[in-house]
């Protein structure tokens, strides 16, 4: 296998964060409120607290098999046979991901930032750096990302800072309005959005790490941060924009960066936002696709996944145009299948898998 | 027109590109995959270049979570 790759515990605990941050950062705001109105950000805090966990139990999932990738365990614990089926879950669900989060890019560019070029611009320009960085390897994609961290750290200081004066605490008034449960709503859609996905790090998280007992801080720690810097987002959204405006924007983080005047000088600076977005959902879409290209490798028993990098990224562009034909239907599918889809991938079969897979290890003792 | 041209000078190039170095090392295995996926970018391609309908599996997970989805859902409102 291609277990000579490494990256550092440092690389890591990045890539966790950037992918954590991911997507979630400009459509999250939007989902919390439309569930729980103005108090969108508890919902953003339950759900750390709830991704957390489920990060923790991806750690204890890892440590079954510490230079083992998740399909090689598969095949390990559930013979070949089965094991490969159930592998085929996981990669199908990275490709899914891989092309609904260049849909999100595409469909951003093209609403918010440039409304004449057309989608297929953006996609398969975007498509071109992510292939590149695969046929690069995951060390390259990892150190660009310790090398892209500051920049991203300066961007959102930068935003934040500027965006504080405008905060009118009253648009987060009356707290707990509506009672737990829109809120506890709001949380689930936060974990499958921010948390769930990070099951797909598992086809990375022990094997391609070069300190696997250090690396389950850094899974965790990658979460935690990347959590607080969408909870911070959540709660500057809500707080100035209000829930309404916030629920009724498509990408409210976005609106919210238009809001910075300081001095009638500074003005218009929302492509901060969308810069610190081109970043991790470079990121997201690479490890996805990272993810999905070894996993496919790995089922077929191939040492190198580079050769299909390129006609991958042919299929991923095309797809990102078919997954979503609209908008509505992007909404409808992100409020009422994506929750139980990320559930059933992201706790359902881990879960499966940990239990078969300490029973074995019970059993050969 | 344009589009499809377009379309199979690109898969040319990446069949150029990858193609030498499958064969030197004699992967056969890699080479019938890699054939594969590049017909299936090509095919997929073109017909979304000629606005045919390509299956979506979105449409699938629908078919299969809408009850899920319901279950869980009639807990939270």
């Amino acid at each position: 296998m291609t277990s000579n790759v490494k990256i550092s515990v440092r690389q890591f605990t990045v890539i966790v964060m950037f992918y954590t941050i991911g997507t979630t950062i400009l459509v999250i705001p939007s989902s919390l409120a439309a569930d729980a109105d103005q108090d969108a950000w508890i919902a953003a805090i339950l759900g750390w607290v709830l991704g957390l966990l489920i990060v923790g139990f991806y750690i204890r999932l890892g440590r079954l098999f510490p230079n083992m990738t998740l399909i090689e365990y598969n095949e390990k614990v559930f013979g070949k046979w089965l094991g490969k089926k159930i592998s085929l879950f996981f990669i199908f669900f990275s490709f899914i991901c891989a092309a609904t989060v260049l849909y999100y890019l595409g469909n951003f560019m093209t609403t918010q930032v440039m409304p004449e070029t057309p989608i297929e611009s953006f996609t398969i320009l975007f498509a071109g750096i992510v292939v590149m960085g695969l046929r690069l390897g995951l060390e390259v994609v990892a150190r660009t990302a310790e090398i892209l961290f500051p920049w991203f750290l300066l961007l959102f200081i930068v935003s934040t800072l500027f965006l504080i004066p405008e905060i009118e605490i009253q648009n987060i008034q009356p707290v707990f309005e509506f009672g737990i449960k829109p809120i506890m709503n709001g949380a689930l859609t936060f974990a499958s959005t921010a948390s769930l996905p990070l099951v797909i790090l598992l086809l990375v998280f022990p094997a391609f790490v070069n300190h696997p007992k250090d690396a389950g801080k850094a899974y965790f720690i990658g979460t935690l941060l990347g959590g607080l810097f969408v909870i911070i987002i959540t709660f500057l959204s809500i707080s100035i924009l209000g829930a309404d405006l916030s629920e009724r924007n498509m990408y409210p983080s976005y609106a919210l960066a238009k809001k910075i005047d300081v001095g009638n000088f500074i003005q218009r600076v929302e492509i901060l936002i969308a810069g610190i977005w081109f970043m991790t959902i470079f990121f997201k879409t690479t490890i996805y696709s990272f993810s999905f290209l070894t996993g496919l490798a790995q089922i077929f028993g191939f040492r190198d996944y580079r050769p299909f990098a390129l006609p991958y990224g042919m299929i991923l562009v095309v797809y990102s145009l078919v997954v979503y034909p609209d908008v509505v239907y992007m909404m409808d599918f992100d409020s009422t299948i994506w929750i139980p889809y990320a559930l059933t991938i992201g706790l359902l079969l881990p879960l499966i898998i940990l239990s078969v897979g300490s029973l074995r290890k019970k059993i050969k003792k | 027109m344009w589009a499809i041209t377009g379309i199979i000078v690109t898969a040319s190039f990446i069949a150029m590109i990858e193609v030498p170095p499958l064969l030197r090392a004699k992967l056969k295995g890699e080479l019938w995959l890699f054939s594969i996926l590049l017909l299936l970018g090509t095919v997929l391609s073109i017909a979304k270049s000629l606005q045919l309908a390509i299956p979506n599996p979105l449409d699938m997970l629908w078919t299969i979570f809408q009850p899920f989805s319901d279950w869980l859902y009639s807990f939270l409102k």
